[in-house]
């Protein structure tokens, strides 16, 4: 479904992902694990048409996709969960859901797919008339999960979804994802909570040093000793 | 003589409120301060003005043609004069300098056409002016007309705003315009259309004020610095903030008009504008920060 081939991305002269090829395909959850700064996030932005990529290819069901606006890839499908939400937090949590179904692919179910995040985050439910910026980090979180899924995308890229939340919450969030992917939507997520997104993911790529330093199946990863040793944290026995 | 001032106050109000709509809306949509923005009032007051004389055409009639113009060139405008600066600002701050500086001298430009055009003389027409009952107090229809219009265009932009699909996205752009576009929305187009929208509701009560106020080709600063006192007043971007200020300076005038002296209008305005800006920077009305 997405098809990145040799993607170089820097900002003046610091190189911070150099010549990374990945691929997703359609009903898989891939991950990309690193440490901060390792490039993860700037190989996002260049997916979600933030960042310019200085080379390299990214092609979408066979299409190139580099140097398309921004506001065009949603109604692609392509639905992008920045590193801190991008949500409007001036607005009602109920008003930020109905702005996720404004492109036109999603206007036209738009009820059914609020019911369907209600049900998935019963909590924005209960406060649907609160002003989303008053909201708690995980909550907000929320939102911006769920305004995504309101533009009924076939592509959901999460950038740190669980990046500053609490461990509690932090587990809600994953819960949640599980319970996202369990629909067979196709996910490319970045995180630094290696151990539960391997969890989820059918695949992940490693990224160090803004290069791409490994990849395989998310269970052979999960028992990789010197992955385990890099992100993981621990010994291989304790991760077991 | 109380109910005269405020219901005299509250129709000079409304015009004023619609006036500062248009401002409100092309600086908290599209982020440009357009300081030509009388120019583009006044321009439209002439018209109004030319078609009557011209022929014979009521303002009333004309209006809605006029709003549209302004529409059209508003649009214009934004994509011929804004664009390049809104490009160049990366989203930054700089939009709001260099919009500032180029409307600026926009408004010179403005001025120099309408001279040429209209010359520098004062011009009314006075149509409509038989008075009307209001609670026994007589109010010109031409001025109640501005009233009834200023209501319809403003309560019809708030619902608008609040209501729709379209409102919603507008609202989107203005409070998190670099979020805007994860939700599908082409943020230049919606500033486009603020700003168009700004330039047919200046356009429209340009075309209301021609029917009852005189007016020269050298007026428009005043119309944007009473539409930019309203603006400030009522919390910049706020949109009922701005209708609910227009009003407000409307009964101020009024009342130092007729209590005090019709020559210190123009002061009190400013005295008002001041003692926002010392005291409320944030507008009457706003709260956000």
């Amino acid at each position: 479904m997405l098809e990145i081939r040799g993607l170089t991305v820097a900002y003046g002269k610091h190189v911070a992902l150099e010549d990374a090829s990945l691929d997703v395909e359609q009903g898989r959850m891939v991950a990309i694990l690193g440490a901060n700064g390792a490039g993860k996030s700037s190989l996002l932005g260049a997916i979600g048409g933030r960042v310019v990529p200085v080379s390299g290819s990214i092609r979408y069901r066979g299409r190139p996709l580099l140097g398309m606006a921004q506001h065009r890839l949603v109604e692609e499908g392509i639905a992008l969960v920045p590193e801190g939400r991008g949500i409007f937090p001036a607005l009602r949590v109920e008003e930020n859901l109905r702005l996720g179904a404004f492109p036109a692919r999603a206007r036209q179910c738009a009820a059914e797919r609020m019911e369907e995040v209600f049900a998935l985050f019963p909590k924005l439910a209960e406060r649907r008339r609160q002003i989303a910026g008053t909201m708690s980090g995980g909550e907000q979180q929320m939102v911006a999960i769920g305004r995504a899924l309101m533009s009924k995308p076939d592509l959901l890229l999460l950038d740190e979804p669980s990046l500053g939340l609490a461990p509690i919450v932090t587990r809600e969030v994953f819960a949640a994802l599980a319970r996202i992917r369990a629909t067979g939507l196709t996910i490319l997520i970045v995180e630094q909570n290696a151990r539960a997104t391997l969890e989820l993911a059918d695949h992940a790529y490693l990224v160090a040093a803004g290069r791409i330093a490994g990849s395989g199946p998310a269970e052979r990863i999960k028992s990789d000793p010197a992955v385990i040793r890099a992100f993981l944290g621990g010994s291989p026995a304790a991760a077991e | 003589m109380l109910t005269t001032t405020l219901i005299l106050g509250l129709v000079l109000g409304g015009t004023y409120a619609l006036l500062a709509l248009g401002l409100t809306l092309q600086y908290g949509i599209a982020r440009i301060m357009n300081l030509a923005y009388g120019e583009f009032a006044l321009a439209a007051a002439f018209l109004a003005v030319a078609l009557f004389q011209g022929i014979g055409l009521s303002p009333l009639l004309s209006l809605p043609g006029i709003a549209a113009a302004g529409y059209g060139a508003g649009w214009l405008l934004y994509q011929v004069m804004m664009r390049p600066l809104v490009a160049r600002s990366g989203g930054g701050g700089r939009l709001e300098t260099d919009s500032i500086l180029a409307t600026f001298g926009l408004l010179f430009l403005l001025q120099g056409g309408l001279l040429l055009a209209f010359g520098a003389d004062f011009t009314s027409i006075s149509h409509l002016e038989r008075g009307v009952d209001v609670f026994g107090v007589p109010v010109a229809a031409n001025r109640l007309i501005a009233f009834a219009i200023c209501v319809l265009a403003g309560g019809a932009l708030v619902a608008a705003l609040r209501f729709t699909r379209w409102g919603l996205a507008m609202r989107a752009v203005a409070l998190a315009p670099g979020s805007a576009p994860l939700v599908g929305i082409d943020v230049n187009r919606v500033a486009r259309q603020g700003f168009a929208l700004g330039a047919a509701l200046a356009a429209t009560a340009g075309a209301s004020i021609s029917m009852y106020q005189t007016f020269s080709a050298t007026g428009g600063v005043v119309f944007t610095m009473k539409a930019l006192v309203i603006v400030i007043m009522g919390g910049v971007g706020n949109v009922p903030g701005a209708l609910a200020a227009g009003f407000a300076l409307g009964l101020i005038e009024t009342f130092v008009a007729t209590a005090i002296d019709p020559g210190l209008t123009l002061a009190a305005t400013f005295a008002l504008f001041l003692g926002v800006l010392l005291w409320r920077p944030q507008g009457l009305f706003g709260a956000r920060t």
